[in-house]
């Protein structure tokens, strides 16, 4: 059988989904607050639009740092005004004042200023790129000032996630070194956090993939960073080896150099669903790849965890753990033995019989690519385990490709059956258990191949 | 909001408008209504009156008036719901709420502009503070995403205003302040209890304006009898207040003045006194009275035969022949109504009862017309809530209205009879509950259910006489087990209330050995 990759649509969805709701949330605040021409209700100082472009554009360094804190305010509000602040113009301005290295404030304002322009659309991060923001910011990853040098990190992590294009502009301007020196024991929490988002960006998106180099050396910074004991640092780490092992198999590899397979393992159990996710994603990843590798994913205990996230109470999860199983399942007799002996068989009927359809579609690969990549005493056990009854009801699902796999599967096991003379009691198994029934009315099915396979069936087993 | 000056936020402000008044169906409401109206007809003001028994019909009420009305007065009833919620009326719409029932709802505390409400200020009240219980919705942090979500983390995050520290500082301090404030709120509505009586603060508002009258505070004393009466405050605020009234009733009925007029027919007298607390003993005989009264009835366990056997000795410790109590109790020898008070009291002590007699109020008109403020009580509540439909809906409502009036003495005495046939009927279902063991323990409560076909079941149809059942049936059933835990249970009672629709209605109060009044 053929390890599937994961399907992408569910990414594309959930982002637009995101998308919406930040835009919703806006729109709500709109109804909310005051349209007010000037910015700034509740402190003293309101400045115009122009009196800020004036201010900013000038040479007095008092009111280009009031400017710039006005700006780094209207953006850090509900609804900032993001296109405004554009169409005055004054980016490439705030760029410049990121290189002012005797006006500290002034260079945290327009790095701050300049990671809310970044948050928004394409456009505006596109805005802050072209007005040359990149070697500025990675300059400013060497401040003095550790307020500073993490802002950089923010506004760099808002531009890599944009997409490929930035995330490599950062790469090529050298952003690795000093991005990875700020990682040492003695760095805040805060900041720590705030690293590893923009280096689970720097990670991420795909077309192309991030440069090899640059993987290599953030790995190592990412093996650290897995070791400590927060929340939000262990899942944006997991988050960026979930990214880094979605590509092919040498990617895969390279991870797997790196020995943090138990570890993601463990992760995989975690009670926090934030961690949960990302660390099942990697190892789903990593089982898509060559038998060695997925060796390596049995090696580390990945069967043992597997059966607590095929009955998770997020259908998400049952169903990428599924997923994952049946790539497991792909693979050669040895790797299919240590899934029964591992107990997954159970689970597995339990889920294909109750499981939430999404995942009950995935677990319908698990039985078809064992029941090709089985040994016939494998096949027998599987049988005997009690997965036939729930495999014969999902006959009744709208869903064509699920019932033509399933017909595939039960042909394969009449195979086995012939192989060791049982193929009469499994007819017969197959009838008490309704399934003759079923099969006989999908000669009644819209779709060709259905009605086709079905038929090939009746005609094999049942004449 | 609370009204500091009734006179001047209220009825100076109604005087010159058109007012619906919507009255609950309880003496107290009724003798309110009875002091208003004679206000209203002083000053000739414009009102309309509509009774309402419940909920339903208050907002049946509302909506069938709201466009002809812009100054609604709820008596005893209002207090303790959010009004603005359940009747959502337009903005230049006022209520003046005048209702005993506790806690108020805060929200018609703190709504400064629509509701009005007419409260003593040394009612005990406990309100909450505002701002423990009303948040202005400031500006709402934005969450991070991905708080408890396995969603993929954002590819952007803008920088907010607040560092995160101390955003999450404010989520934290906002919870708590949601825990603290859920606790506040379930400690003051939690008990529901009664505050003073609305007859009283309506009389309280005629005295203010100089314009009270000894009618007035003849009903104002039946309102305060009617809440002791029917057990809804405590007896610390029932002396309290009789102590209040005790003061006007000096102040309009100087004996001095009455000697001379003691006799005209039109003249009348309320007088206080420390009175037997045998339900309407004066209008009917002793004997009857005395099985009658829930009391005496429950303390001497008249339902079994020991306890009819108790009676007799009680009768005789005071030397009553029994002929003589039997008989009308303006029949009785002038020579055994003499210190019949002290008499009753002192044997009463010996028999278990120590709480014989009370302070109330009488009143005199005419020439042999005396009632006790309960006399007038119970009268007006058995013609409120007599089953006899006489017209259409509103007449007995009317009716009872009508007969705390003196001059409608017909009213009063047919109200009277059918008090006495309530109280009959009562004491014989309560004997008869006991006797069949219908009082069953429920675990946490006790139960009792009256089917179709009780003799006097119809009666019990209506909430106040049910209500009363249910007191007397509790007294009298934990005076008739040993088993100490009944004490400490509250009674649920269920009884027909439409035959045809196979409704009941349900009645639920609370343990006999509560002082407090806090339900």
């Amino acid at each position: 059988a053929l390890r599937r990759q994961r399907v992408e649509v569910n990414i594309e969805l959930r982002k637009a989904k995101k998308y919406e709701q930040i835009l919703k949330r806006r729109s709500i605040s709109v109804s909310l607050v005051d349209v007010s021409p000037s910015p700034g209700e509740d402190h003293e100082i309101k400045m115009s639009l122009e009196e800020i472009a004036e201010a900013v554009n000038g040479s007095n360094e008092e009111l280009q740092l009031l400017a710039t804190q006005e700006v780094r305010r209207m953006l850090s509000r509900r609804n900032p005004p993001i296109n405004q602040i554009i169409e005055l113009g004054i980016v490439p301005r705030l760029v410049e004042f990121l290189s002012y290295y005797d006006n500290a404030p002034l260079q945290f304002e327009a790095a701050w200023a300049l990671t809310n322009i970044a948050s928004g659309t394409s456009d505006h991060t596109k805005a802050v790129v072209e007005g040359g923001a990149i070697p500025a910011l990675v300059s400013l990853l060497s401040s003095p000032h550790m307020h500073i040098s993490e802002q950089s990190v923010w506004a760099m992590g808002n531009i890599a996630g944009d997409g490929p294009l930035y995330r490599d502009a950062l790469f090529r301007c050298n952003v690795i070194r000093p991005l990875l020196a700020l990682v040492s024991p003695t760095t805040p929490i805060g900041f720590l956090r705030n690293i590893t988002w923009t280096l689970s960006n720097l990670c991420r998106n795909k077309n192309p993939y991030p440069p090899l180099d640059a993987v290599k050396k953030i790995l190592p910074v990412l093996l650290y960073l897995m070791e400590y004991e927060d929340k939000d640092i262990t899942s944006d780490s997991c988050w960026a080896f979930s990214y880094l092992t979605d590509g092919p198999n040498d990617r895969i590899q390279i991870v797997l150099d790196t020995g943090i397979l138990p570890r993601l393992v463990g992760l995989m159990v975690s009670p926090d669903l934030t961690i949960v996710t990302p660390a099942l994603r990697a190892i789903g990843n990593v089982v898509t790849g060559t038998d060695e590798q997925t060796q390596a994913a049995i090696d580390a205990g990945v069967l043992t965890a597997l059966p607590y996230l095929l009955h998770h109470v997020r259908p998400a999860i049952q169903k990428e753990a599924a997923w994952a199983l049946s790539n497991i399942a792909a693979g050669p007799p040895q790797q299919i033995q240590q899934l029964i002996t591992c107990g997954l068989l159970p689970p597995l009927v339990e889920l294909l019989d109750k499981g939430d359809f999404t995942a009950q579609k995935e677990a319908v690969w698990v039985v078809a690519n064992f029941t090709v990549g089985g040994t016939v005493e494998q096949v027998v056990e599987l049988v005997q385990s009690g997965v036939l009854k729930p495999l014969l009801n999902l006959l009744s699902t709208n869903d064509s490709k699920i019932i033509l796999l399933i017909l595939d599967t039960i042909s394969n096991l009449f195979l086995a059956a012939e192989k060791v003379g049982e193929r009469d009691r499994l007819s017969l198994l197959v009838e008490e258990l309704g399934g003759l029934e079923k099969i006989e009315a999908l000669q009644n099915h819209d779709n060709n191949l259905v009605y086709q396979a079905a038929l090939s069936v009746l005609d094999k087993y049942f004449s | 909001m609370f009204i500091s000056d009734c006179r001047r936020e209220f009825y100076d402000v109604i005087v010159s408008q058109r007012v619906l008044l919507l009255v609950a169906s309880d003496v107290d409401a009724l003798c309110a209504c009875k002091i208003l109206q004679a206000l209203f007809q002083c000053d000739h003001v414009q009102y309309t009156l509509v009774p309402v028994s419940g909920w339903q019909e208050l907002e049946t009420a509302f909506l069938e008036h709201k466009d002809q009305f812009k100054y609604f007065v709820l008596i005893n009833c209002g207090a303790n719901v959010d009004l603005l919620e359940i009747l959502q009326p337009e903005e230049d719409t006022f209520f003046f709420v005048c209702d005993s029932h506790r806690p108020i709802n805060v929200v018609n505390v703190y709504n400064g502009t629509q509701i009005k409400l007419l409260v003593k200020q040394d009612d005990d009240l406990d309100v909450p503070a505002y701002d423990d219980i009303f948040r202005d919705e400031d500006d709402e942090e934005e969450d991070s995403e991905n708080e408890s979500d396995g969603s993929e983390p954002s590819e952007k995050r803008r920088r907010f205003e607040e560092d995160v520290i101390e955003r999450t500082m404010k989520r934290r301090q906002r919870r708590e302040w949601e825990a603290r404030r859920r606790e506040i709120l379930f400690d003051y509505e939690q008990y529901e209890y009664h505050g003073t009586s609305s007859a009283m603060v309506m009389f309280d508002l005629a005295w203010i304006m100089s314009k009270d009258l000894n009618d007035m505070l003849w009903w104002a004393i039946v309102g305060l009898t009617d809440q002791w009466v029917q057990d809804k405050i405590t007896q610390m605020k029932y002396v309290t207040d009789i102590g209040v009234l005790q003061r006007h009733v000096s102040r309009h009925n100087h004996r001095n003045e009455d000697e001379e007029n003691s006799l005209s027919i039109d003249c009348m007298r309320i007088a206080f006194e420390y009175d037997l607390r045998l339900a309407l003993y004066q209008h009917w005989s002793l004997y009857e009275s005395l099985c009658n009264t829930s009391y005496t009835s429950a303390t001497l366990k008249l339902w079994s035969v020991q306890g009819q056997k108790r009676l007799q000795e009680f009768l005789a410790d005071m030397g009553l022949p029994l002929k003589q109590v039997k008989q009308k109790f303006n029949s009785m020898d002038m020579s055994l109504k003499e210190n019949l008070r002290e008499m009753i009291e002192e044997s009463a002590n010996k028999f278990g009862m120590k709480d014989l007699r009370v302070q109330t109020f009488s009143i005199h008109f005419g020439f042999k017309n005396k009632f006790s403020a309960s006399d007038i009580v119970y009268a007006t509540a058995s013609l409120m809530e007599n089953i006899e439909k006489e017209g259409p809906e509103t007449t007995n409502f009317i009716k009872a209205l009508d007969s705390l009036s003196r001059g409608n003495l017909d009213k009063l005495h047919q109200g009277l009879d059918l008090a006495k046939k309530q109280l009959r009927a009562i004491q014989q279902t309560v004997a008869s509950c006991i006797c069949t063991n219908l009082v069953i323990s429920q675990g946490p409560f006790l139960y009792c259910s009256l089917m179709e076909g009780t003799p006097d079941v119809k009666l019990f149809s209506k909430p106040v006489s049910l209500c009363l059942l249910s007191k007397y049936l509790l007294k009298s059933f934990v005076c008739s087990t040993k088993n100490k835990r009944c004490k400490l249970l509250p009674l649920v009672m269920t009884a027909p209330m439409d035959v045809e629709q196979g409704t009941v209605i349900m009645v639920g109060i609370p343990p006999e050995t509560e002082s407090s009044d806090k339900k």
